[in-house]
């Protein structure tokens, strides 16, 4: 095969763009995602100069390793100087590294300072509830005002959405009941464990403004067991309008009355401790509506839906935080085979209803 | 006295080779028993691993469910800390410290098997969760509540403790056992500034196991009494602090990743000077720094625990960013050492130079973990993970390999076959970088660790997921030549002598392998390489470098 005719410059600027791209590919990898709060533009900042800092000592030495093994490799059998130190020159170099770590924990207590500020009227409160395996936000709880109240619980199926507006100071009052979780979204650059702390006042907080509109992905951080890959949720930052017109939507729509129940109809007990039912099983009248009396026995949050055999939902109760028990009105089944199952739990909580 | 003389009827009392090796006490058959039942663990930790990552390879849940990925990743690092890298270190120490130092055993033989044979014992009793309902399956680091009865009821998490308990005894006792050997065994010159690093690393490793060790155990206990006593040293519904356990587990934790790097460390300062021809530049300097990075990894355990918001980040972050100061002055060390020097690239010149090449990288991304805001941002993501995989793989692993092929000739007295070796390191170099240099790009974008799944709709975690399964498929290739090397030389390898590599330290002024008293007789010790002045005696400049006069009697 004929070689192909590369020009002289051109092999130039390849032999040293090529090495160079790669870098620069490799170097942007290395970026965090574009930061999103106020916090966290401090932070980025802080990454990006230590990771200046890293890439030069990374190169200084990797390349006097290379150097010393191309430039110094066996040649004959003499032996070598044989040097065994240099005081002064091991002193500069005790002072180099001691140098370079203070620069770094002086420019980490200073963006630590910015990342901690805590706002004396933070315009939005929001209690964060950890569990497994999921994430109820709740809103308006922090005042003695029950109208605003809002609370939203998320599933595998449908992620909490956290609601944000942006320019405000937000402060996340951060609960766990049951393990350890943590509260990350990568766009804030910022995690923070939900720890059941033994004092039930006691609570982490986490504090930040949103920069600009958008939704940003967050996940739980702290292994938490089985199901903990599946904790995700959302947050979607927007104008303050926006905010109140999204809030005051859920407040209402969350507030649907449910149908009330004909007065004779049949009730069917189930409940729920352990992350388990207390039965696989529910037999239920068919063809009317029917009660499903559920108790929640635990402080974990659990509900009933009910879907047929291609997984369409057909019944959706709402979730609740045991210890509580809730009637749910469910609409006439056909005769037939259904699944029951827990939206928080389905992987691991569910069973057959027979209707006949 | 006439009863050294051995029995007429000595040779009734052979016993078969089994037994021989069962009941040994003799320090060289031992080390090389923790170091094949280390490797045993290797394995089955690495397969592990493999299934981690043909799961990771493309999201949603191919090859197990959630909970088997669970216990999964929890066996692979209780595994490969507590059963691989710690007995595999301590293997090597056990072979090759006494005779660094001129001892005919260690000073305690009998203890000495114990110490091994808790190790296999303790193994299977972890490893055994998998056929009582489950192994244990809160990741190596056993975070309570998790690990509480509550959330993990199971005998698989109790099997774990129980284990971990053998195994922590174990190490105890190998460790006081290092201690008396070193302080109290060592040939006559041998002062402690003349041993050689390895012993240094060893000394101060065990002192660490000593002080670090019985922490872990008391909370290990405290965990049991927890799960099947009723207690509530961590259960918060009872009063008890989950994150006491934290403050328990790191305060061991942390010195752990120091006992895990510093024998590797030694291996390393060993490798350099004898491939470089050059003395370790700066040896007092070095030991300094071992001691210095031994006294800060007590000060730094809660750097782990940044985000549970109940530490004191000031001090913490502080103490952290300084250990860096003693690792980079080894750092430069080392690279010392190697400049002018006249370096011939055998393998385990290259595994050594492999370790610097790449712990640097761990250290790197430690330091950058060290600033406590950057770290809110990193912690418990894949970027931890690679960090603690170019130190624990990078780092020990490449130090372990390094001291495979270095003191092979001195347990069988044959050498590696070297070309082999070459393809062993390059594939393994390869297929490490492949694997673990992605994960610090997949944690600064945001992908927690200990995930089973993740969203199938970031096409650059699943190009970077691939191409890390890919390269952890490499490294399991790269150990085929490795045991084939083994084996081939053990069968029908080159003789090369009792000191193949014109080494410097005094396990080779004997016999390879040597005989089972050690040592017929020792040279002198003058400097920290007494194996190199025996060589170079009559050669006046190396002498007077030396600071030494003519060869003087003994």
């Amino acid at each position: 095969m004929r070689r192909m005719a590369v020009p002289h410059s051109l092999r130039g600027v390849l032999r040293v763009g090529v090495p160079l791209l790669l870098m620069v590919l490799l170097g942007g990898c290395l970026i965090p995602p574009e930061p999103e709060t106020k916090e966290s533009q401090a932070v980025f900042t802080l990454y990006n100069v230590i990771f200046a800092m890293a890439v030069v000592v990374f190169l200084a030495v990797e390349g006097m390793i290379v150097w010393s093994i191309f430039r110094y490799r066996r040649k004959d059998d003499r032996l070598p100087h044989q040097l065994h130190g240099n005081t002064l020159v091991e002193i500069i170099w005790t002072v180099i590294p001691t140098v370079i770590v203070l620069t770094i924990f002086a420019g980490s207590m200073i963006t630590l300072g910015t990342v901690e500020a805590r706002s004396p009227h933070p315009a939005v409160t929001i209690e964060v509830d950890g569990f497994q395996w999921n994430w109820t936000f709740r809103y308006g709880t922090t005042d003695n005002d029950p109208s605003n109240d809002y609370s939203i619980t998320g599933t595998p199926a449908k992620p909490a959405v956290m609601g944000l507006p942006v320019g405000e100071p937000v402060h996340l009052i951060l609960k766990s009941n049951d393990v350890i979780h943590s509260f990350f979204v990568p766009h804030f650059l910022i995690k923070r464990d939900v720890v059941p702390f033994p004092d039930p006042n006691h609570h982490n907080e986490l504090e930040f403004t949103v920069t600009n509109p958008g939704t940003y992905a967050g996940q739980c951080a702290e292994f938490c067991g089985t199901a903990h890959a599946q904790m995700v949720f959302q947050i979607q930052a927007m104008s303050r309008s926006d905010y109140d017109t999204w809030l005051k939507d859920q407040i209402s729509g969350a507030a649907k009355p449910s149908a009330t129940a004909a007065p004779n109809a049949q009730v069917v007990k189930i409940s729920a401790d352990k992350l388990k039912f207390s039965t696989d099983r529910l037999e239920v009248p068919a063809g009317v509506p029917f009660v499903i009396e559920f108790e929640n026995k635990e402080a974990v949050q659990h509900n009933i839906a009910i879907t047929d055999e291609g997984g369409k939902e057909l019944f959706r109760g709402d979730i609740i935080q045991g210890p509580q028990t809730v009637k749910y009105n469910v609409p006439a089944l056909d005769a037939g085979e259904y699944t029951f199952l827990c939206d928080v739990h389905p992987t691991i909580m569910f069973g057959t209803v027979v209707a006949k | 006295m006439a009863t050294t003389t051995l029995s007429p009827r000595a040779e009734q009392y052979q016993r078969s080779w089994v037994l021989d090796w069962l009941t040994t006490v003799d320090h060289k058959k031992i080390g090389i028993m923790y170091i094949v039942n280390s490797f045993l663990f290797f394995f089955a930790a690495g397969i592990l691993a493999l299934a981690i990552r043909s799961e990771l390879a493309v999201p949603g849940l191919q090859f197990m469910d959630e909970t088997t990925y669970n216990e999964a990743f929890t066996m692979h690092g209780t595994i490969m800390i507590f059963l691989f890298i710690v007995p595999v270190l301590a293997g090597f120490g056990n072979y090759i410290v006494p005779l660094m130092i001129g001892a005919p055993d260690m000073a305690f033989p009998r203890i000495n098997a114990l110490s091994f044979w808790l190790l296999p014992l303790g193994g299977i009793l972890i490893f055994s969760g998998y056929l009582f309902g489950g192994a244990a399956a809160e990741g190596w680091t056993g975070y309570t509540p998790l690990s509480g009865p509550t959330y993990a009821p199971g005998a698989g998490t109790d099997l774990w403790i129980i284990g971990l308990i053998t195994v922590g005894t174990a190490s105890i006792l190998g460790a006081i056992n290092f201690i008396a050997t070193i302080f109290k065994m060592r040939a006559p010159g041998m002062t402690l500034f003349r041993m050689p690093i390895f012993v240094w690393t060893i000394l101060v490793t065990a002192t660490l196991i000593l002080l670090a060790t019985p922490v872990l155990t008391a909370g290990l206990i405290a965990l049991f009494i927890d799960r099947n006593y009723g207690g509530s040293f961590f259960d918060p519904a009872a009063g008890g602090n989950p994150i006491l356990w934290q403050h328990i587990f790191w305060f061991f934790g942390h010195p752990e990743v120091y006992i895990v790097i510093l024998p590797a460390m030694g291996v390393v300062s060993e490798i350099l000077p004898v491939f470089s021809r050059k003395p370790l530049f700066g040896y007092r300097a070095f030991v300094y720094a071992t001691i210095g990075i031994g006294l800060l990894s007590f000060s730094v355990w809660a750097h782990h625990m940044f985000t549970t918001g109940v530490v004191f980040l000031p001090f913490f972050a502080f103490m952290t960013a300084m250990i860096g100061v003693p690792t980079g002055v080894k750092m430069f060390n080392w690279l010392a050492t190697m400049w002018r020097g006249s370096i011939s690239l055998t393998t385990p010149m290259l595994f050594a130079i492999g370790f610097v090449a790449m712990f640097l990288i761990g250290g790197i991304s430690g330091v950058m973990a060290a600033a406590a805001p950057v770290d809110f941002h990193l912690q418990d993501t894949y970027f931890i993970v690679a960090h603690l995989h170019y130190v624990f793989f990078g780092g020990s692993v490449f130090g372990v390999f390094a001291a495979a092929y270095f003191w092979f000739p001195k347990m069988t007295g044959r050498r590696l076959n070297e070309r082999l070796g070459k393809v062993h390191f390059w594939i393994h170099f390869i297929g490490f970088n492949l694997t673990f240099f992605p994960m610090h790009s997949l944690g600064i974008t945001g992908m927690p660790r200990r995930i089973a799944d993740y969203d199938p709709t970031n096409t650059g975690w699943i190009i970077l997921n691939s191409l890390e399964t890919v390269g952890a498929f490499l490294i399991a290739i790269s150990i085929f030549p490795f045991l084939i090397n083994v084996i081939a030389t053990l069968i029908n390898g080159e003789r090369v002598g009792d000191d193949p590599w014109e080494a410097n330290t005094l396990e080779w002024a004997t016999s390879s392998p040597p005989p089972p008293h050690n040592f017929d007789r020792l040279p002198p010790v003058r400097s920290e390489r007494p194996v190199f002045d025996l060589r170079h005696r009559h050669d006046a400049e190396v002498l007077t470098a030396e600071g030494l006069t003519a060869e003087g009697g003994h």
